[in-house]
């Protein structure tokens, strides 16, 4: 069982998301509603991937990224920025602080589904 | 966009509620700071993140042009946030008709209407705050934050070496210049170090419920994740607080450290901020127009009274809060209700086992039953509960309102709010909005007076309008008080006596006052104009209370204010009720207004004449059932002494003519009152009063408005499922809705305030 971690400050648009993953076979969905609470879903349980939005209160989405990437124990975590369009303009600070992909909302849910297969998939032959 | 997202429309709708308050609730915070150069910077983030989000959620059910205009607004605040512009009275008044409009836009789609158009508005905001140039904006919003990263420390990688030493936190600058005036204020500052787990997580201790906590007692300035040494992860908080040790000493056993925040550390951060804040004058952001310097600190700290701790009003993680479609809770109700008459059949069907069972036997079925009872009931209160929403919702929603029309009307207000933590029915929360905007706008255009003139009245130039909301036993109470020129009863009389709804030589009490505003089409108003409308208003008020079970009541002085009282019930599903019986016929009193039951001599009861006119039987009301008697000029009051006061006593026989009514008079009766007293002693009354036997009361209703309602017998009492009449034809006055009790037959529920409104004696 896969285990993916949808971060973002909207419940609703967490549905969405889940929603559009939801004919990925074997995974299961974690959710958190802010970047501490996306952190501590790490430390409590591992996470095979991590859908992350940008524009968060209190800690925002690059910052969480940052923060994965340069812990020795969840660095190698693929991680999706999905992040509001209009936001492009952080498409280049993402990936370099890590970004595994990075999609806008409003997103098509197929390329998203085929964004994580992709990721889940590398990181099975990774292991 | 894809129908896979069409069915997160009520989500979107509901999301988009929530938000909009939100917005509503901090635009008001933010109304102080026209002009002001330093702007909570909260309170722009909450409002930022707010519209960003609608942005995003309209952007995926494709509302584009939610999405549009929530872009425009988002980028102003950006700009505001960033300390690029000034909030201006313009851009407030912007930002206020932007979020009237987004509503309109989503509500416009919610119920399939063409959105109003949002090209002027976002042509406002172009003109308000002209857009930085493309590169510019690339900058913008997330390029702060990466500054942050970038600058001073290296990663969040801080060594661990000794554990109970603080870790060098990275504070923002807005949070260091916060933490300042926090400081000021003598607060302390704390350091929390929590360390998350599995094994708290599942005892419910993880870092939303620390947060939480630490929010309790004081303001969380600051949060980050720290990587310690060993691979593990630790949250870090800056607090500010009065409280003692004493009160988080015991956390300690929750994984939670902490330690004074030291003034050391303080400076230190606060000249970082300084070096940091010349960095970004020396090019690479925008010069922001009002750097954050020192001497700008005293500016943050008269705090206008209106801002409460922001933190402090949306605690409630939306995480944890599940949205449901109020109609899936109306079944829940039904089914509850069901459940409650299902369980009376039960208890009937087992008395009829008393003859044939064995003691014990009955004894433990009857235990099984009450059990259920009790269960029930808390079931029932469980599903009330989850309907219940703060009243506060609306009267943000009035402040608002309130809001607009002073901009139009040039008029000073000071507005009170209490009690807006009481919480109502949602289904009476929501047909109760228009209701009350109507009144408090009345309360705004019509009720307060010019400046001018207030300031002749020897008040002061600034009008007062109070809210308030309170619960007392099931019914709860929503006033709207202003202190202007009261309701113009001349003006009132002579417009009622033009259109013929009001006898030449009638005076008027506040109930007939009320029921003639509230009628249909009346207005002293000759023309309608913007603010006031057709008349039509009142009349929409007064139905609308009704149907909910509820009562309107005025109270105003001419130059002292008006006052309107809303009462409600609490909930409109379940009651318990008394069971009694009227000649033959089962009627259901709700318990919540009942006070006392009582026996008294039937001799014990006087009589008392008294000038039956319209003060004591109001239009409709006083047509209906008193109509032979204000033609007689005279009625039966009859009235009962009771701890120490005086009690009129209601006949239900006689009210809803169970019985024969009492013969109407004839001319003697203006000729010889004292004789026609005696005869209604002798002939009108019922037997029973004659005979020395004994009157079952239940006495009833609060204060002025008490009476007691003379009853053949009282047959129990019962949980009831309460169906409102609302059908015209059904509809009768003192009657507010019909129950079963399990055995197929209805039995009508006694609208007590009106019963007790009619038998109300004038002097």
């Amino acid at each position: 069982m896969k285990e993916i971690l949808v971060v973002d400050d909207s419940a609703t648009m967490r549905r969405m998301v889940m929603a559009s993953l939801r004919d990925l076979k074997n995974v299961n969905f974690k959710e958190a509603n802010n970047g501490l609470e996306a952190i501590e879903q790490l430390v409590i349980a591992p996470v095979d991937l991590m859908i992350l939005d940008l524009n968060m209160p209190d800690m925002h989405g690059l910052e969480v990224l940052q923060f994965v990437r340069s812990h020795q124990s969840y660095s190698s975590i693929p991680i999706i920025v999905l992040t509001t369009r209009g936001d492009e303009s952080s498409r280049n600070n993402a990936l370099a602080a890590g970004a595994s992909r990075y999609l806008t909302k409003p997103f098509e849910p197929r390329s998203l589904a085929l964004a994580a297969q992709e990721l889940l998939n590398q990181n099975l032959c990774q292991l | 966009m894809t129908n896979l997202f069409s069915s997160f429309l009520d989500d979107y709708f509901a999301e988009c509620d929530e938000h909009l308050m939100a917005i509503r609730q901090n635009l008001l915070f933010v109304e102080p700071y026209v002009n002001q150069p330093l702007l909570s910077r909260s309170i722009l983030d909450k409002l930022f993140g707010s519209f960003h989000s609608i942005k995003g959620l309209s952007g995926m059910v494709g509302v584009n042009e939610a999405e549009q205009l929530a872009h425009e607004m988002e980028s102003y605040l950006r700009a505001l946030r960033d300390n690029k512009v000034v909030l201006t009275t313009e851009g407030l008044d912007a930002l206020l008709s932007g979020t009237k409009i987004l509503e309109e836009v989503i509500t416009a789609y919610r119920i399939q209407n063409p959105a109003p158009d949002i090209v002027p508005i976002c042509d406002r905001f172009r003109t308000i705050f002209t857009k930085p140039e493309a590169q510019e904006q690339e900058q913008s919003g997330l390029q702060e934050k990466v500054e942050l990263n970038l600058s001073g420390q290296s990663t969040p990688t801080v060594p661990d070496t000794q554990p109970k030493t603080l870790k060098s936190l990275k504070l923002k600058p807005e949070e260091s210049i916060q933490l300042a005036a926090a400081l000021e204020e003598g607060n302390r500052a704390w350091q929390f170090e929590f360390l998350p787990g599995t094994e708290k997580a599942a005892r419910g201790i993880n870092v939303n419920t620390v947060r939480q906590r630490l929010q309790s007692i004081g303001e969380l300035i600051h949060a980050e994740p720290i990587a310690l040494e060993n691979g593990g992860i630790a949250f870090d908080f800056i607090v500010v607080s009065h409280a003692d040790t004493d009160t988080f000493a015991d956390w300690e056993k929750d994984g939670i450290t902490y330690l004074p925040y030291s003034q050391q550390e303080i400076k230190s951060q606060t000249s970082k901020v300084k070096s940091q804040n010349e960095e970004w004058e020396s090019g690479i952001t925008p010069e922001p127009q009002h750097p954050r310097k020192a001497e700008n600190l005293d500016r943050l700290s008269p705090t206008p009274p209106l801002v409460p701790s922001p933190t402090a009003l949306f605690t409630v993680a939306p995480s944890n809060v599940v949205r449901v479609d109020l109609a899936r809770l109306d079944e829940l109700m039904q089914m509850v209700g069901e459940l409650v008459i299902t369980r009376s059949r039960l208890e009937d069907n087992l008395n009829n086992l008393k003859p044939i069972l064995p003691a014990s036997h009955l004894r433990t079925l009857r235990e099984t039953n009450l059990t259920l009872e009790r269960q029930l009931r808390d079931l029932r209160e469980g599903v009330m509960r989850v309907r219940m929403v703060p009243i506060g919702e609306i009267f943000v929603r009035m402040q608002f309102a309130i809001r607009d029309l002073v901009k139009q009307t040039q008029k000073q207000v000071v507005l009170e709010v209490s009690g807006e933590t009481t919480e109502i029915d949602k289904f009476i929360v929501e047909r109760m909005i228009n209701p009350l905007l109507h009144l408090v706008r009345n309360a705004v255009s019509h009720g307060l007076e010019e400046q001018q003139e207030r300031v002749r009245c020897g008040k002061s130039p600034q009008g007062k309008i109070a809210l308030r909301a309170a619960t007392v036993g099931e019914i709860v109470t929503i006033e709207i008080e202003d202190d202007g020129r009261g309701v113009d009863v001349e003006a009132v009389t002579s417009s009622a006596r033009e259109q013929g709804s009001l006898g030449a030589d009638t005076t008027l009490s506040s109930e007939t006052l009320l029921d003639l505003i509230c009628s249909s089409g009346f207005s002293t108003r000759k023309e309608a104009d913007l603010t006031s409308g057709r008349g039509v208003g009142m009349t929409i008020v007064k139905n609308t209370v009704t149907e909910l079970g509820g009562f309107l009541s005025l109270d105003t002085q001419v130059g002292r204010g008006t006052r309107f009282i809303i009462q409600l019930p609490l909930t409109l599903a379940i009651a318990d009720a008394l069971i009694v019986s009227v000649s033959g016929q089962t009627f259901a009193i709700p318990l919540s207004s009942v006070h006392e039951i009582t026996q008294v001599p039937s001799a014990d009861v006087t009589l008392y004449p008294t000038f039956a006119n319209a003060s004591v039987l109001g239009g409709e009301w006083g047509d209906k059932f008193f109509k032979p008697l204000r033609e007689s000029k005279w009625e039966n009051n009859e009235m009962i002494a009771h701890r120490g006061t005086v009690l009129p006593l209601l006949r239900l026989a006689r009210i809803f003519n169970l019985e024969n009514e009492i013969p109407s008079s004839d001319a003697e009766d203006n000729l010889y009152p004292t004789l026609k007293k005696e005869l209604n002693t002798q002939t009108n009354i019922p037997q029973s009063i004659n005979s020395q036997s004994l009157l079952n009361l239940i006495v009833v209703g609060n204060g002025f408005s008490a009476a007691a309602i003379v009853v053949d017998r009282i047959l129990g009492q019962r949980e009831i499922v309460v169906r409102p009449l609302t059908d015209p034809l059904v509809q009768v006055r003192g009657i507010a809705g019909a129950t079963e009790l399990g055995d197929g037959y209805p039995v009508l529920i006694l609208d007590i305030i009106a019963l007790t409104r009619a038998a109300r004696i004038k002097n």
